[in-house]
């Protein structure tokens, strides 16, 4: 079994993670700290057989429109860039989109090899100050998440493996 | 008696939610959210309306919530103003804390997630849906100020039109101190009043049918329906008889009577 990790984000501006950004600076007081905050689509999609990189060219012409986003596919792992933390939120609930999402590979376009999707929403915070990954902490679950659906981890750099906080 | 109708980027159905509290004889006014929040205080009641409040970013209500404008709200219902939240202004009170209202610390203790309809035991559908449920008053007479004057066991049929009104909690014991307290205040149920859990009576997979709540004090009211877009008779569907008849008036109308009751029996 193996997984690809598709990471989707716009490229034209992203007014959702603009007033993301407006409500913790404007309202929530982390004016000194936050820097920007980006936003990106996570999908995990487990695969029992066939070559990954084709797979995740296939999975990527369903699930991003390249006239609006752009993506990056990985493999058994994940990885961030330098300079912001990254909060994934996901449901813990059950996330009928992603279930949705495998019945049309499954059942509509033939990918009989997938096992599982699993969606989430990563979002990049951009923080300066001693300890980015406590306000990163503090901003999911007082603006990110509602913990009676949602849960969050906070994530590594190099790998979806290294979980720094979380909230299940 | 006058009523603000809050407004943020987003909202609808406020001007029907003012005409509303006018036709029962209350003075009203939309409030826009960035007025300053102080202003708030010279009204009687607040009616929170629904909609797509800053287009549901993250997830609906949410940032609606964390406006100055919600805290002045909050302060208003610790005097035991009336709010209604319809809908959007249900959602937004949740993400405020000040529903359910239990602990009194702002604590977010439930949340109105993805519709999900399931009948036999089977999602059939999800998501956004419109329709004209019926709803049963569960609630003691006068125990909440938006049903005020109804009766426990009176049935409504008033339109829903929400993606997002599945009551879900992670919190152990709250459902069962909703019960108890006697905060819940509407259930969906069928044309006799029966509270099946299965769609499309269940219209949305909310816990134990549930359309609507109140907080401890009975002051504060949320619920998924729209009483507004049922108050007068030419707003009922086709198949309802009091659409065609003269001095008809629609269900929606008897919340919005019940707000100006509560307001003059606590003044």
């Amino acid at each position: 079994m193996s997984r690809i990790n598709l990471r989707v984000w716009l490229i034209i501006p992203d007014a959702e993670a603009a007033t993301v950004k407006n409500t913790l600076i404007r309202r929530m007081g982390y004016g000194d700290t936050l820097a920007d905050v980006k936003k990106e689509r996570l999908f995990s999609i487990d695969v029992d057989s066939g070559n990954p990189q084709e797979l995740a060219k296939a999975f990527a012409k369903e699930l991003v429109n390249e006239n609006k986003e752009s993506y990056r596919a990985y493999f058994d792992g994940i990885k961030f860039e330098a300079g912001y933390v990254p909060v994934k939120v996901a449901l813990k609930i059950e996330d009928g989109e992603a279930i949705s999402i495998m019945y049309r590979l499954r059942n509509r376009l033939g990918f009989q090899n997938v096992r599982g999707v699993e969606k989430a929403t990563v979002w990049k915070l951009y923080l300066k100050g001693e300890n980015p990954e406590s306000a990163a902490k503090e901003i999911a679950e007082g603006l990110l998440i509602n913990p009676n659906k949602d849960s969050y981890e906070i994530l590594g750099k190099e790998s979806s493996v290294r979980v720094v906080a979380a909230m299940k | 008696m006058k009523i603000a109708v809050m407004q943020f980027p987003g909202t609808n159905c406020e001007y029907e939610c003012l005409v509303s509290v006018k036709e029962v004889g209350m003075d009203g006014e939309i409030f826009r959210w960035n007025r300053p929040a102080a202003e708030l205080s010279v009204f009687d009641g607040f009616i929170v309306p629904g909609g797509w409040s800053y287009a549901d970013r993250i997830r609906a209500g949410v940032i609606a919530s964390k406006e100055p404008v919600m805290d002045a709200l909050r302060e208003e219902a610790a005097k035991g103003k009336p709010i209604l939240g319809i809908c959007n202004g249900f959602q937004i009170l949740v993400e405020s804390g000040l529903l359910p209202g239990t602990t009194c610390n702002g604590k977010v203790e439930m949340a109105l997630a993805q519709n999900v309809m399931i009948s036999n035991k089977r999602i059939v559908r999800r998501g956004y849906y419109v329709d004209w449920v019926n709803i049963k008053h569960d609630a003691a007479p006068r125990r909440c100020s938006g049903s005020f004057n109804l009766s426990k066991g009176e049935l409504l049929q008033i339109p829903i039109a929400h993606g997002e009104g599945n009551l879900v909690t992670m919190e152990k014991s709250l459902i069962q101190n909703l019960n108890d307290e006697g905060q819940v205040v509407f259930r969906y149920c069928d044309s006799n009043g029966r509270t099946t859990p299965e769609f499309p009576v269940n219209v949305n997979g909310s816990t134990e049918n549930i359309a609507g709540i109140c907080n401890p004090e009975g002051n504060v009211l949320g619920m998924m329906p729209h009483p507004e877009r049922a108050f007068f008779a030419w707003q009922l569907p086709p198949h309802d008889l009091r659409k065609h008849q003269k001095d008809a008036v629609g269900t929606g109308r008897r919340i919005f009577e019940s707000m100006k009751r509560y307001i003059e029996v606590t003044a």
